[in-house]
């Protein structure tokens, strides 16, 4: 055995970067939530500036929250405990620089582009094409900095938190670069190269896995450290945690259909991922455990240590978000939950008890150590920990409320089989008191927030004049390996299959690893994605449905600019429920030209599937001018903004030429676009004027919004549907 | 002739069955492997990884 020592010493500079980036952006994220669940509880909030609107703000909020503010989190932990379990620096200063500064930049990005509308409509993939492209670039360097720091450990061992981080680096990349696969159509504009089924399909696949390796397993590879640490006893069960890490990575990928039970897709596909979400309670609950009894026998501590007060109650959360994620998988619980606010409690279960407190928690245990200083204050600490808890208790409380009693309004009828509350507004008026507690959670929570960067400060203000840097010694890794715990050699396949040997050797090469989780993700996925996007018989066409005129393009690409899809859904599912209210329920091959997919994932405004034709074009004009002037206690913003801004007819023809690279079969608009959607803005603007609307709206953008509205659900009705034919 | 319609005529549908296997396989070789007996003294060592830097953390502890 080698005798050679390395000295070498930690790089904590871009930990301490990376905490106060958690930080700041957390607030701000949080504050946009606030200011939209103000929005919701009186529309006054949105004080009639477009770029404040729900629609505009909501995805701000939510990459924030989880990009911004979860992501600078696990970079916060990963930084510092991966250098600690490989025994190394990592291996460039220089990356890990361009990644913090590479991350913030996107995260400045996003708080530019998002307000001002630009967007790709996809559910935490909202940002556009350049952004994207930025995204992969920076996180491949995290990648690359990562890799080759295990290449140069000096711990044998991989401990199982590296292998969560592994597979949340790996699979996140993969996700983030299929997801978002499109075509530009200018500098800030793109359209996904799926379309309808196909397209819903690859953004839940991404979706649900961006919460599955994006806000799970990093957090359980911090969980694996930090709660040891703060305990200062291992982890309950190292075997359970590979099992853990095992199941999670076999399980999760597949189980991103049930955000799309009873929706246009396959049924199949929809069974498929509620089975593998239901078996996700096994892991997920072997983890909770795992981390709980890792304080057996310390039970005291958390009474004395806001740390383990934090750690305990977001172990509890991820427990209890994800015994009710399989249990909203279940079809006939996720008919009552889809659409409503059930499923945000859910995810603020999740995102404010799991990610929320455990980040807060292992700041509050890096602070001193960080900071070179003790904590400003314990008992702050303990303060925050109660207000955030019991914030959490209010938001959610009220919340599940909230989409309970949506759900069950939604289907109800009465004693004459009739809709018992046909006006949807009726069901939204219900839910005000509740969206007043939930801004009272949320305010808690803020508080907490607040007393937290207040305590940081003052911990990091007391440091000293110059940061200690320790000097590690450890030996390198040498050729040879020696069990430290030899077993008794055994013969044979089973002694050989369970010996040690062969795993040291794996060991060395961490690339196995990586490439067997890959494989495991990817071999997962295809199975699910092969028979989607190239079976006939799953997208059945329909003769009827044709691509949308450029008019009508372009006013949806006005829908997606404003985020109307945050409010409004376009998915009438086969409920009878819903067929009553809605009207007849939507087929995969109306959606086949729908680049991206609108089918939204939330009713905070009524459905829109069947909207074309039940209103006159001037009721559109009015209804977003004022909203509350034609439906009496809507809660939706104004949208006069749309009367007043010229269309861009000329910006059309680029459009359109994209969608013609996507294979959607535009005749005459390729060659004259614009002139085409003058024509039929004129029209719509005549018959405005005609019918006793406002004159001269031949050229503004609400005529687009219009025609694309009253488009919506009408093809289907033209002609009978077709026997199972290509997708376009 | 379309990849579509190369693809819906293959009847690929038995190549998910046998993924399956392989994964259940593979997970089954994981869990055998990792509660075979005589394993315990190894894994109760990596669990002590996160303490090797500390003196005072049952690392130390388990030394003395």
């Amino acid at each position: 055995m080698s005798t050679h020592v390395d000295t070498f010493s930690y790089d904590d500079a871009i930990v301490r970067k990376f905490l106060w980036a958690t930080f700041i952006w957390g607030l701000v994220g949080m504050l946009v939530g606030l200011w939209i669940a103000l929005e919701l509880a009186n529309p006054a909030f949105n004080l009639g500036l477009e770029w404040l609107s729900f629609g505009r703000l909501r995805p701000l909020h939510t990459n924030a929250v989880i990009f911004a503010f979860a992501g600078n989190a696990i970079f916060t932990g990963i930084y510092y405990s991966s250098q600690r379990l490989l025994k190394t620096r990592m291996f460039s200063d220089g990356l890990s620089s361009f990644h913090f500064w590479g991350w913030q930049a996107i995260i400045v990005a996003a708080a530019i582009t998002l307000p001002l509308g630009f967007t790709q409509a996809k559910e935490y993939a909202e940002l556009e094409w350049p952004i994207d492209i930025a995204i992969a670039v920076v996180w491949v360097a995290f990648a690359i900095n990562f890799f080759a720091t295990l290449a140069k450990r000096r711990e044998r061992h991989i401990y199982v938190a590296i292998w969560f981080y592994i597979a949340s680096i790996v699979t996140v990349a993969v996700l983030h670069i299929f997801n978002n696969l499109s075509v530009p159509a200018g500098p800030l504009k793109s359209y996904s190269i799926y379309a309808g089924v196909q397209d819903a399909f690859m953004q839940w696949w991404y979706g649900h896995n961006a919460v599955a390796f994006f806000l799970t397993t990093p957090f359980l590879g911090l969980m694996y450290y930090f709660m040891p640490k703060a305990a200062d006893r291992p982890v309950f069960s190292y075997k359970l945690s590979i099992l853990h890490f095992w199941t999670i990575v076999f399980l999760y990928i597949w189980a991103g259909p049930h955000h799309l039970h009873y929706t246009a897709l396959p049924d199949w596909a929809s069974t498929l991922g509620m089975l593998f979400s239901v078996m996700l309670w096994m892991p997920s609950w072997g983890g909770m455990i795992n981390g709980l009894l890792t304080l057996r026998g310390a039970w005291n501590k958390v009474a004395e240590e806001p740390v383990l007060k934090f750690f305990v109650v977001a172990i509890t959360a991820y427990g209890m978000s994800t015994f009710e994620g399989p249990m909203l998988s279940i079809k006939s619980v996720n008919s009552l939950a889809h659409y409503t606010d059930w499923i945000i409690a859910h995810v603020h279960t999740g995102a404010l008890g799991w990610n929320g407190l455990l980040t807060f928690g292992m700041i509050y245990w890096l602070a001193p150590r960080l900071f070179q200083a003790p904590l400003y204050s314990k008992k702050l600490a303990e303060y925050h920990f109660w207000i955030s808890t019991f914030g959490i208790l209010l938001y959610v409380a009220a919340i599940y409320s909230a989409g309970i009693t949506q759900g069950l309004m939604w289907r109800a009828f009465d004693e004459t089989g009739r809709l018992a509350y046909p006006d949807f507004v009726e069901t939204v008026m219900k839910l005000m008191p509740m969206y007043w507690v939930r801004v009272a959670g949320g305010t808690m929570y803020i508080i907490g927030m607040l007393m937290f960067g207040y305590n940081i400060f003052k911990t990091w203000a007391a440091r000293p004049a110059t940061y200690d840097v320790p000097v590690i010694s450890a030996p390198p890794l040498t050729k040879a390996y020696v069990d430290p715990h030899p077993v008794p050699a055994g013969t044979g396949v089973w002694a050989r299959f369970t010996g040690v040997h062969w795993h040291r050797n794996w060991e060395r090469m961490p690339l196995i690893f990586t490439v067997m989780v890959v494989l495991a993700v990817v071999v997962a996925s295809l199975a699910e994605i092969i028979p989607t996007f190239l079976i006939k018989s799953n997208v059945p066409t329909i003769a009827s449905v044709k691509p949308y005129t450029p008019l009508e393009l372009a006013g949806r690409d006005l829908y997606i600019k404003e985020g109307c899809f945050n409010c409004h859904s376009q998915m009438v599912r086969p409920l009878r429920h819903e067929t009553e209210r809605w009207g007849e329920y939507s087929k995969p091959g109306e959606f086949v030209y729908d680049h991206p997919f609108l089918w939204g994932s939330r009713r905070i405004g009524p459905d829109l599937a069947r909207v074309g034709g039940k209103y006159p074009d001037l009721w559109h004009v009015r209804h977003f001018q004022e909203p509350k002037a034609v439906v009496q206690n809507s809660i939706m913003p104004t949208y006069a903004h749309l009367q007043k801004r010229a269309l861009d007819f000329d910006g059309i023809q680029k459009r359109i030429d994209a969608m013609v690279m996507l294979g959607v079969p535009y005749g005459d608009a390729v060659n004259r676009a614009p002139a085409m959607a003058r024509e039929q803005a004129t029209a719509i603007a005549a018959g405005i004027e005609a019918s006793g609307g406002p004159a001269g709206l031949g050229d503004r953008e609400v005529v687009a919004l219009i025609a694309y509205l009253q488009r919506l659900g009408k093809d289907i009705k033209s002609a009978p549907v077709a026997a199972a034919g290509g997708t376009p | 002739m379309k990849l579509v319609d190369v693809m819906s005529a293959s009847g690929l549908s038995m190549y998910a069955i046998v993924a399956l296997l392989l994964f259940v396989i593979a997970f089954l070789a994981i869990v055998l492997r990792t509660f075979a007996p005589g394993s315990t003294a190894r894994y109760d060592a990596d669990a002590r990884i996160p303490f090797s830097d500390d003196e005072s953390g049952p690392a130390a502890r388990a030394r003395e």
